[in-house]
């Protein structure tokens, strides 16, 4: 045989293996650099026993995939399922996880810590004494959902929809409880994002009208990062190994950031801004770009609403497009290089420098700021504006290595019996009359707004959700969750034991990632994929043959899945139907029972995921099946310029073209298997909807914005009280210089730790032991200054409303004048009550009026348990909970907290000791009322009588009538 | 659910042996399940058990270029360092064995592909900027490296240890060795034109003369192939002890070996010298078309030779 005839031998084989999605050559082989079982091999997978070496002992495995719950990412995992004893044996990456590809960050190997931790909660638990006190009884679940869905059905029979809320911290899911609360017809959905994400999600939105960026690392030519995304945050490890991938391919990378991350270390460009100085950057980027002419004329012509802004503006209609670039040349001169080198502390020929490397990525310029100083600053909300600015500029959006909008780079599939009702009834306590332009919920306000309105909320569920620990102003938390003329009932719907959890009436035990069903999909790249989070031990059951109907079955104690848990409440809410919620949890196939959490994706996956069933069938299995097998789909790959795509003749049914060049038709929207979302446009007055914008005479899909094209100037923003700040500009932050005093100095608390994950990954083991303290990073010369002599002195860091006591960490690696502190750590348990041992501390608290202390009394350390670990556990120092001593900071736009804070940094006093944190709560109150005058309220400044622009997002929407302002009361009345 | 089952009909063949290399490559590593329908396609009868596997590859011919090329005859150290640079050269990350047989001839594999298939390789060669950019310089640095990889990190170790293979086994793994030196035969034969100066023999260490350097440091040469030029296997220490009707010691070779020389130095020196001359003649007869490197391990053998010579001369008889 010649080697031809070999190579064309050995060719059929495998072309033939693959043909029917086989792997022909070994999977974990060096041979392809592949480091994973082959698929086909997942059913019946053998490695040797690690722990009986040197003896070579066969495992035999199921692996069976599933989706991390640890972080927003929605990385792939494959548990390894032991087929003697159906017990998950490990976590890897699963290689056929379109955004994740196999890989995995600490966080979800660990996932096998989070389901054996032996303090994990096992049972529902109902509170034995006063709420706080600490005592607890085990209930079961029928008495549980019983009890809480007599009080739900009591709220809605008696017209108190607005006292049922849902406060989620990790959703983890796309559409099921929104959904859910769609059904009861509550507007009841709190979410945590003006906590995290609505700074940066704000400066997008006004652009695009859609909230998150989708950028192109891979491709790009210049990756411009306000975040540390090589080791922490949103979406980090599929973005992490896309950045590494653009970089190979000669990639230039820009990081902001104030500190030296492991992200900066790897930068081209470093830079440490001043912060909040950020947008004054991009600005005096933007404008030498402009004043250069470095910029796509020609997208800018075609997508900016520039016309809009001539006309209301400058008061020039019809101006042409040279003119605008006169105005445009003239509206940004003043932020020159050094300018933003006076307001940023870099210098003016470093930011040239980085000006000329953006001017040079064309199309391919990739942007990224998530929280970082989005989420710090007062203003913040431009950091994101203004970095898309250059993108608008350069014509870098949804291009190959540009950035792209989420909606278009994610796929949320259309479930049954989708409620056709919306609620009737506007939340105060969600979107108060200040904050009409609120991106999300104002939730970290909750305990202030309950005072103003005298709120009372009957039945409050927090789920994965860590307000007493995670928000600013924990200990008035802490007051309101206690008293029960503010909320009635209180059930924690968490995995693990938390801060919040002390505080409530149930504590009912919920599944982790290897325990729960969830449908996700996130935009990580240019392309739109789905993962499926399932209970692997009852799929691995079930391909044994067995059949399981409640997750509870298969789960430790009586940890439950929520989807079958809401179906259940739901039906214990509304047992005949008669509150006609009932009707969308009953079974499509089996009419008058309740829909299983099978038929539910398996009618998903069925009807609403393109491709699927295709890819099912090929395989011989059905789509439920196939999801099951391999846990994510990929439905779309390379989907580009959606903005671009003409508008086809079949939707241009009596045409409308208004004077903006807005397009309007009498055609209904096609339908759709995606569920429906996004922002609102109204029709044309005579109904017809709108289906694009008029550009160069085609009619194209354009943006799903008020306008149809990138918005440059919001008319929502000048017609709501905010005409200064309608276009891309710089907000001068609360921690600007001008706003402290000499011994002031700004906090920053925004960063995370790469292995730990805010309030829900102290139960791992592995990564407590590598992070599990939160010094203050001081640059030395601050240290020299205040007398800090080495690393691990205490220090006393002073706040507007208390302070907290920390070890200082000397470092070279951050701007001189900033002191930082990760927000992750800090972790406690109140004495005498149950709680997590590894990772947190044990605390007294103390509470005198308004003046609240928490001191350490027992740091971490080792301990006795069903894991011989936990006795190896060699560390105590657990850091600091610094949260509790920030007040909250509503910037009055986007609604975000602003977490950076004014501190005085001085040495610990005589009797300070690690740990302490000391809170004046009525000081905490008095900044709350300091920041609402900065506020411009929706009965003031609303044009049309609404509380809120219809169009803007919202995730559960009111019906249109709900948006009405309330009348006045008369004088007298 | 059901799950796939196997079959198999005969499309056309890309060009370049890629799958025959990559199959082959399959064969460097323990047995698994994907052997048997890999060995089918490659025509074996039968597919070698773990044991087998053992013995040839854990035993007596490590399938680590590393240990051929490196100055101490074991895995690891500056050779594997060089290899490991090269894998960072093409823009990849190296494995942790980057000097494995097996990854060796799948990251060769690659190479060819990528510059069969220009549209692939574009931007993906370690940030080295093809002039112009263009998808035909990308197929050239592919090719080059390519080349590079054969030239330096498999050619000079890679058909001796082949030959090796050849004659201390019988069955599937012969057969194995002969098609895979085919195969790579034809590559090398195939290229136009080859590296010279190869820089893990340019900076090779001589043998030592246990006179000068002591027995420990000789021993330690003699089975470093890379300075004695030859490959000194366990089955070789227990044919020269079986000959000599010495004692092998059981342990690693160098405590054999230190035995052997312990028990009867002048024979044992006589029958090193000898092997060290059919390695040799075995280089020799590949510098035809193999050139420099075949010469540099048959003049270090050589050497090797006339050193244990002189030094069976002043062993006491």
């Amino acid at each position: 045989m010649t080697n031809d005839e070999l190579n064309r031998r050995v060719s059929a084989a495998r072309d033939e293996v693959e043909a029917r999605g086989e792997t022909f050559y070994p999977g974990a082989s060096r041979v392809h650099l592949a480091a994973f079982p082959p698929r086909e091999r997942w059913n019946d997978w053998v490695e040797l026993d690690s722990k009986a070496w040197p003896k070579r002992v066969e495992k035999r495995f199921m692996l069976v995939p599933t989706t991390c719950f640890n972080c927003e990412s929605a990385c792939g995992l494959l548990a390894y399922v032991d087929r003697d004893t159906l017990q998950v044996r490990k976590f890897e990456g699963n290689p056929e996880h379109p955004g994740s590809r196999g890989r995995n960050c600490a966080k979800g190997p660990a996932t096998i810590n989070q389901i054996t931790d032996p303090d994990r909660i096992l049972y529902p638990l109902k509170r034995a004494g006063a709420r706080g006190e600490g005592k607890w009884e085990q209930v079961s679940w029928d008495e549980a959902l019983d009890d809480i869905a007599g009080r739900i059905r009591a709220c809605l029979k008696e017209e108190r929809h607005e006292q049922v809320m849902y406060h989620v911290g990790r959703p983890g899911e796309d559409g099921y409880t929104t959904r859910m609360l769609a059904a009861w017809g509550v507007d009841g959905h709190n979410s945590h994002t003006n906590v995290c994400s609505s700074g940066a999600r704000a400066g997008h939105h006004w652009w695009m009208g859609m909230d998150r960026p989708s950028p192109d690392h891979a491709n790009a030519n210049v990756i411009l990062l306000v975040s540390s995304h090589l080791e922490t945050g949103h979406y980090f490890n599929p973005h992490a190994q896309r950045i590494i991938e653009g970089k190979k391919n000669g990639a230039k990378l820009i990081v902001l950031d104030t500190r030296l991350s492991n992200t900066a270390t790897h930068a081209d460009h470093w830079l440490s801004p001043y912060p909040g100085s950020e947008p004054a950057i991009f600005l005096a980027v933007a404008n030498w770009m402009i004043q250069e002419g470095r910029y796509d004329r020609e997208f800018v012509r075609r997508w900016w609403n520039w016309k809009d802004y001539m006309e209301v503006v400058e008061g020039e209609e019809n101006a042409s497009f040279e003119r605008f670039e006169e105005v445009l040349a003239g509206l940004y001169d003043t932020y020159t290089f050094d300018f933003a080198a006076a307001e940023s502390g870099i210098d003016a020929s470093t930011l040239e420098q980085v000006a000329e490397l953006i001017s040079t990525a064309g199309t391919s310029l990739s942007t990224y700021n998530w929280r970082s100083a989005g989420s710090g600053n007062l203003g913040g909300w431009q950091v994101a504006r203004t970095m898309m600015l250059l993108n608008a500029l350069l014509g870098s959006i949804a291009t190959e290595g540009g950035t792209f909008p989420n909606s278009w780079n994610k796929f949320t599939p259309k479930p049954p019996r989708l409620p056709h009702q919306h609620p009737t009834r506007w939340n105060d306590v969600l979107w108060p009359d200040e904050y009409p332009l609120a991106l999300m919920e104002m939730s970290f306000l909750m305990p202030q707004l309950m005072k103003d309105q005298d709120a009372f909320v009957d039945v409050y569920f927090t789920r994965v959700y860590n307000p007493v620990w995670t928000n600013p102003d924990g200990f008035s938390w802490i007051e309101m969750l206690t008293d029960e003329t503010r909320i009635g009932q209180h059930i924690a719907m968490t995995p693990t034991w938390n801060e919040t959890a002390y505080f409530a009436d149930y504590v009912l035990p919920m599944g982790h990632s290897s325990e729960r069903h969830d449908l996700t999909s996130y935009e990580q790249y240019d392309g739109q994929w789905i993962g499926f989070r399932q209970p692997v031990l009852r799929a691995a059951r079930e391909r044994l043959g067995e059949e399981i109907s409640d997750t509870r079955d298969v789960n430790p104690g009586e940890v439950w899945e929520e989807n079958e848990f809401w179906i259940e409440l739901t039906w214990r809410v509304d047992p005949d139907g008669s509150l006609g919620i009932r009707q969308f949890f009953e079974s499509i196939e089996k009419p008058g029972e309740k829909m299983t959490v099978d038929e539910y994706y398996g009618w998903i996956f069925e009807n609403s995921v393109p491709g699927l069933p295709h890819a099912a069938a090929a395989e011989g299995v059905t789509p439920l099946e196939y999801m099951r097998r391999y846990g994510a789909f990929e439905v779309a790959h390379k989907v580009g310029q959606v903005h671009e795509q003409v508008v086809p003749d079949s939707e241009l049914d009596d045409v409308r073209v208004d004077e903006s060049g807005r397009v309007y038709t009498r055609t209904p929207v096609p339908p759709s298997p995606r569920a429906s979302g996004g922002t609102k446009i109204d029709p044309d007055p005579d109904g017809r909807r709108r289906v694009g914008v008029r550009v160069d005479g085609e009619i194209l899909k354009g943006w799903p914005t008020p306008t149809g094209k990138l918005e440059f100037w919001s008319r929502t923003l000048h017609e709501w009280g905010w005409p200064e700040l309608a276009t891309p500009t710089y907000v001068k932050s609360h921690v600007h210089r001008q706003n402290l005093d000499s011994d002031q100095m700004p906090l920053l608390t925004t960063f995370r730790v790469p292995v730990q994950i805010h309030t829900r990954s102290a139960n791992a083991k592995w990564l407590d032991e590598i992070a599990h303290t939160n010094p203050l990073w001081i640059h030395s010369e601050d240290a020299s200054r205040i007398g800090i002599a080495k690393t691990g002195e205490l220090v006393r860091v002073e706040t507007e409303i208390g302070h907290f006591v920390l070890k200082a960490w000397i470092t070279e690696g951050i701007r001189p004048g900033v002191v930082a502190c990760s927000h992750h750590m800090g972790r406690w348990k109140p004495e005498g009550h149950r709680g997590q041992r590894i990772g947190m501390m044990t605390v007294a608290l103390d509470q005198n009026g308004s003046e609240w202390g928490l001191t350490r009394k027992e740091g971490g350390g080792p301990f006795e348990s069903s894991d011989p670990d936990t006795l190896r556990v060699w560390w105590t120092d657990v850091g600091v909970h610094q949260n509790l001593t920030h007040p909250v900071h509503p910037d009055p736009i986007s609604g975000m907290h602003c977490w950076h804070q004014a501190v005085r940094i001085r040495l610990a006093e005589p009797g300070d000791t690690f740990g302490d944190v000391w809170v004046d709560t009525a000081k905490s109150r008095a900044v709350y009322e300091k920041w609402l005058e900065m506020t411009r309220s929706a009965s003031k400044y609303s044009p049309d009588g609404t509380r809120r622009p219809w169009w803007m997002l919202r995730p559960v929407r009111p019906e249109r009538a709900a948006y009405a302002l309330a009348e006045p009361e008369s004088v007298g009345a | 659910m059901r799950w796939p089952n196997l079959s198999l009909s005969v499309p056309d063949a890309p060009p370049a042996p890629i799958h025959a290399l990559r199959s082959l490559a399959v064969f460097a590593e323990a047995p698994s399940d994907e052997h048997t329908r890999i060995g089918a396609a490659l025509g074996f009868d039968v597919v070698p058990s773990p044991a087998q596997y053992s013995d040839i590859f854990l035993f007596q011919l490590y399938p680590y270029g590393s240990v051929y090329l490196g100055p101490e005859g074991m895995m690891g150290g500056i050779a594997r360092e060089r290899i490991a640079g090269f894998w960072h050269a093409v823009g990849l990350t190296p494995p942790p064995e980057p000097d494995h047989l097996t990854g060796l001839l799948g990251l060769y594999a690659s190479l060819v592909e990528r510059a069969g298939r220009p549209d692939e390789a574009a931007g993906s060669l370690g940030g080295v900027e093809a002039v112009g950019g263009s998808e035909d310089a990308e197929s050239v640095l592919a090719d080059q490296a390519a080349r590079a990889l054969l030239d330096e990190h498999l050619a000079p170790w890679v058909f001796h240890w082949l030959d090796r293979v050849k004659e201390l086994t019988s069955g599937t793994y012969a057969t194995w060795a002969s098609l895979l030196r085919d195969v790579l035969d034809d590559a090398y034969r195939g290229a136009a034109t080859h590296s010279s100066d190869l820089q893990h023999l340019r900076d090779a260490p001589p043998l030592p003369d246990p006179r000068e350097d002591g027995t420990a440091e000789f021993i330690k040469g003699l089975l470093a192939p890379v300075r004695s030029g030859f490959i000194l296997t366990r089955a070789d220490l227990g044919e020269i002890a079986r000959a000599l009707d010495l004692g092998l010691r059981a342990g690693e070779r160098r405590y054999a070996l230190e035995h052997l020389l312990a028990q009867d130095p002048e024979r044992t020196l006589a029958a090193l010298a000898a092997e060290a001359r059919r390695q040799a003649d075995l280089h020799e007869a590949r510098a035809s078309w193999l050139g420099e490197s075949a010469l540099f391990f048959a003049a270090r053998a050589r050497t090797t030779a006339v050193l244990c010579d002189e030094l069976r001369e002043m062993e006491p008889s």
